[in-house]
């Protein structure tokens, strides 16, 4: 019965930083969001400096951006077996984006821009006592590129553009930590820390003719490292020196991002528009911990996630009343990367289905205000996590409003 | 104004849309009848654990746990003859704490609760309020159960009377009559495990062969007779059921958590004193970990080194191996060992007894219950929604404080077990029971 020995059982599997294939956030344009997230190909506003920054040259001026939208996805999980059922806290969060950008002035072919947005996101929250709690209690992963663009038209067909990328972040994730108090309460691992990392975003449009555009846009991965986060531990006194407070490092390798995509003009009043995304997502094939102070109970972690790249396709309408008015509508399908045995509730996905409309309203020439929505659904997943023997049947339904608005100098 | 008509309908379908719909299969019963549910078995069925009997330990049995998931297709009140207080019935239960060895280093381990017996007075007859539908009699073997006047006589033996408290009749009862009191309409029957324990806890210092004492492994033949009359008198009525078999106890932690290997020896000079000492035998030690030295009648000067699958019991008193020179300057008493024959003796037995139970298991069309190779799976660990279960004392989570009995988990993971043979018997679909629901070892 020495002492060491006695938490060996109960070591610390992290086995479970959330950052999900469901934490690509589609949201960084009003139009783009409404037409199922499509947009490389049509410059529709200073949001191609996401979108395509080739298309920066396009814009009739400067322009001034911003959206925000409200994000607060429902998930439900039924545990195979017991039955039983579960769902996150509701709690919004609110990614946005602001642009700054244009032609450098009027028939230049050099425009310039900045971008601050949020492309990847993720907020679960499963309470602390629901049957998972041991794999994940909560996860709030947030991040904010920041994107100086250039852009260049090399003749009235083509125009490219290139933009570098900082991105910084946090991660908070709770878990249940299987050692119960006197009282019966489990003990509780909470890990913090901010991230940072780097990339690009390259693109380029193509004028075909008056009524056909096309574009392709690369954004490279973006490995975000977290460097000495907090790893704070809350368990019963006898074990509190298996675990010590300590640091951490990991780092989550965000995918990269090939889009290719066209838009034709059908008539004065109707612009139709698809795009076809490869996400890099095989780079994410596992999520590792290392704990800089180990104990029996407290080892690093190397968790398996083995994602798979996938095409998604989205495609939206734009009819334009007049020059006051216009409304939008559009869909999109999303494949899963996730395997269906490594669905771990900090990142639960299944293929996702999307609706999206909206309006826009030109209440005078340059300025616009834009309202839009997206609705997504999956049909019930039966998954499992199998480094935890965790499996059951997820469903998520997310609603999200936004609003937006853009003046052009 | 007809599009904003029409969009506040969209929005509105929307919005009614945004809850996820997926919802669990229902539970149904299959063509079993849950109506009246009687569980037979004896301190593991009881819900015994941490060395005592308590109430939270009762309402948390396995069969209490399996009544509250046959109560969604059907099933009826569950009564146990439940004690009124949590110290631990007759004798206080262990909890984990520190204490202070002979050698002044104070650890965490298994001490007495501290508090009063609060369960004074439990061994009044509390038959009035049955009948009981848990029958489980801590202590009780198979070959019990069908003497008449079992719960008098247990009691009269120097037993603790568990029998005597809830038997309508206890000079006179058998306790197959007790079991068959309700006419159940399903039963489970967890039963054997003490026809080889008795002799297993005691290092095997009974009769082996087959002996009638509760120190001795029951004899085959008797315990193939009685299981079948037991089980004959539960199917009687038509009552459909399950049995579970008998785990091999030489893999629970009363036997496995102080090595033979343990006798650690850190200097030079022990390791001289000890191999002068012991020169005349031939057995040699060296600095690090030894194997005990154990009594072995049949060995040269009555004692040896303990080998590599013979186990010490962990009741033995720590503090002798610490300061009194058990295992090296003095063997340890036999009555802490269970040695290769007696190894084998368990083992010949489980393996006999659990033949007797897929029998009748087979013969009555019940579904079958192989605990033996379920616990068996803990070795390599049971994962269980984010965690791990192992047969290691106090860490692994599955086994209380006693060694022997579970944790209110370990009982919650073997209830799985019962409902999935009971499922793919019955073509029912009973749900199982939530394991991180319930507690497991609790740490000061």
């Amino acid at each position: 019965m020495k002492k060491v020995s006695l938490f060996t059982g109960a070591a610390l599997s992290l086995s479970s930083l959330a950052f999900a294939g469901s934490f690509q956030l589609n949201l960084q344009g009003m139009r783009q969001t409404a037409m199922g997230g499509s947009g490389v190909a049509w410059p529709w506003d200073a949001s191609t400096i996401f979108y395509n920054p080739g298309g920066l040259t396009r814009l009739e001026g400067i322009q001034a951006y911003a959206n925000i939208y409200a994000v607060s996805p429902k998930i439900k999980f039924v545990e195979n077996g017991t039955g039983t059922t579960a769902e996150t806290i509701n709690k919004t969060s609110t990614p946005f984006a602001l642009y700054v950008g244009g032609p450098i002035k009027a028939e230049s072919k050099w425009g310039i821009g900045l971008g601050i947005y949020t492309p990847f996101g993720s907020s679960a929250n499963w309470g602390d006592n629901w049957t998972g709690r041991y794999v994940s209690q909560s996860i709030a992963l947030q991040s904010v590129f920041v994107q100086p663009t250039l852009s260049y038209k090399i003749s009235e067909a083509i125009s490219v553009g290139a933009g570098f990328v900082y991105g910084f972040g946090s991660v908070e994730i709770t878990k249940a930590i299987p050692v119960q108090d006197a009282n019966g309460k489990d003990g509780q691992a909470t890990l913090e820390g901010n991230a940072n990392g780097v990339g690009f975003n390259v693109g380029v449009q193509i004028k075909a003719n008056e009524n056909m555009q096309l574009g392709i846009s690369y954004r490279s991965g973006v490995n975000m490292k977290v460097n000495k986060g907090n790893a704070k531990f809350d368990v019963a006194a006898a074990a509190a020196s298996n675990f010590p407070d300590t640091r951490f490092d990991t780092e989550l390798p965000l995918p990269s991002i090939l889009t290719i995509g066209a838009g034709f003009k059908v008539n004065e009043h109707l612009t139709i528009q698809g795009d076809v995304v490869l996400a890099g997502w095989e780079v994410y094939d596992s999520l590792k911990f290392d704990f800089e102070a180990n104990t029996p109970a407290l080892q690093d972690t190397r968790e398996p996630r083995i994602y798979q790249n996938t095409f998604a396709l989205r495609v939206g309408g734009h009819y334009k009343f007049n020059e006051h008015f216009a409304a939008m509508i559009g869909g999109a399908f999303d494949p899963t990367p996730s395997k269906k045995n490594y669905l771990s509730p900090d990142a639960v996905d299944a293929n996702r289905y999307s609706l999206s409309g909206g309006i826009t309203v030109n209440p005078i020439e340059r300025l616009s205000i834009m309202a839009v929505f997206n609705y997504t659904t999956t049909a019930g997943r039966a998954v499992s996590y199998e480094p935890a023997n965790l499996a059951g049947t997820y469903q998520i339904k997310s609603f999200v409003p936004a609003f937006g608005i853009a003046y052009t100098f | 104004m007809k599009y904003s008509y029409l969009s506040i309908i969209l929005a509105g379908a929307i919005f009614a849309s945004c809850k996820p719909t997926i919802e669990a299969p229902v539970p149904d019963k299959g063509n079993a009848d849950f109506t009246t549910y009687v569980a037979v078995g004896n301190s593991l069925t009881a819900g015994y654990a941490d060395g005592s009997l308590y109430r939270s330990g009762q309402e948390n049995s396995y069969p209490a746990m399996l009544a509250a998931q046959f109560k969604m297709v059907g099933g009826g009140d569950f009564k146990q003859p439940l004690l009124p207080g949590e110290a631990g019935w007759p004798g206080l239960r262990r909890v984990l704490g520190y204490s202070k060895g002979c050698d002044g280093v104070t650890g965490l381990g298994p001490i007495l609760y501290n508090a009063q017996i609060d369960t004074a007075g439990s061994i009044i007859n509390i038959a009035s309020q049955g009948p009981f539908n848990n029958v489980g009699v801590p202590g009780i073997r198979c070959i019990d159960y069908t003497t008449a006047g079992y719960a008098y006589g247990a009691l009269v033996l120097g037993g603790v009377g568990y029998a005597y408290r809830f038997y309508p009749s206890p000079l006179t009862d058998r306790p197959i009559d007790v079991a068959t009191k309700l006419n159940p309409t399903f039963f489970s029957m967890w039963l054997g495990s003490n026809d080889v324990l008795g002799y297993a806890t005691n290092g095997g210092e009974g009769n082996g062969a087959g002996g009638t004492l509760p120190t001795d492994i029951s004899p085959l033949s008797a315990f193939q007779s009685v299981y079948q009359s037991v089980v004959g008198a539960m199917v009687s009525k038509g009552a459909k059921g399950v049995l579970i078999n008998i785990p091999d106890v030489t893999a629970i932690p009363f036997f496995t958590t102080v090595p033979a290997k343990g006798l650690a020896l850190t200097s030079d000079a022990q390791v001289a004193a000890l191999n002068t000492a012991y020169a005349p035998l031939g057995i040699n030690f060296t600095l690090g970990a030894n194997y005990f030295i154990i009594q072995d009648a049949a060995a040269p000067g009555g004692l040896r080194q303990i080998k590599s699958g013979e186990y010490i019991l962990l009741t033995i008193p720590q503090d002798s191996i610490k300061c009194k020179g058990w295992g090296s300057s003095k063997p340890i008493p036999r009555k802490y060992v269970l040695d290769a024959t007696e190894v084998a003796n368990v083992q010949t037995a489980t393996a006999a007894f659990n033949a007797v139970i897929k029998t009748a298991a087979d013969a009555n069309g019940l579904a079958y219950v192989d605990a033996n190779t379920y616990l068996r799976t803990l070795q390599t660990g049971i994962k269980y929604n984010g965690v791990t279960y192992s047969p290691t004392f106090v860490s692994g989570g599955a086994f209380s404080l006693d060694g022997v009995h579970l944790t209110p988990r370990g009982y919650a993971l073997i209830a799985n077990q019962i409902i999935s043979a009971i499922n793919s018997k019955y073509a029912a679909r009973i749900s199982s029971v939530d394991v991180n629901k319930y507690d497991g070892v609790l740490f000061p």
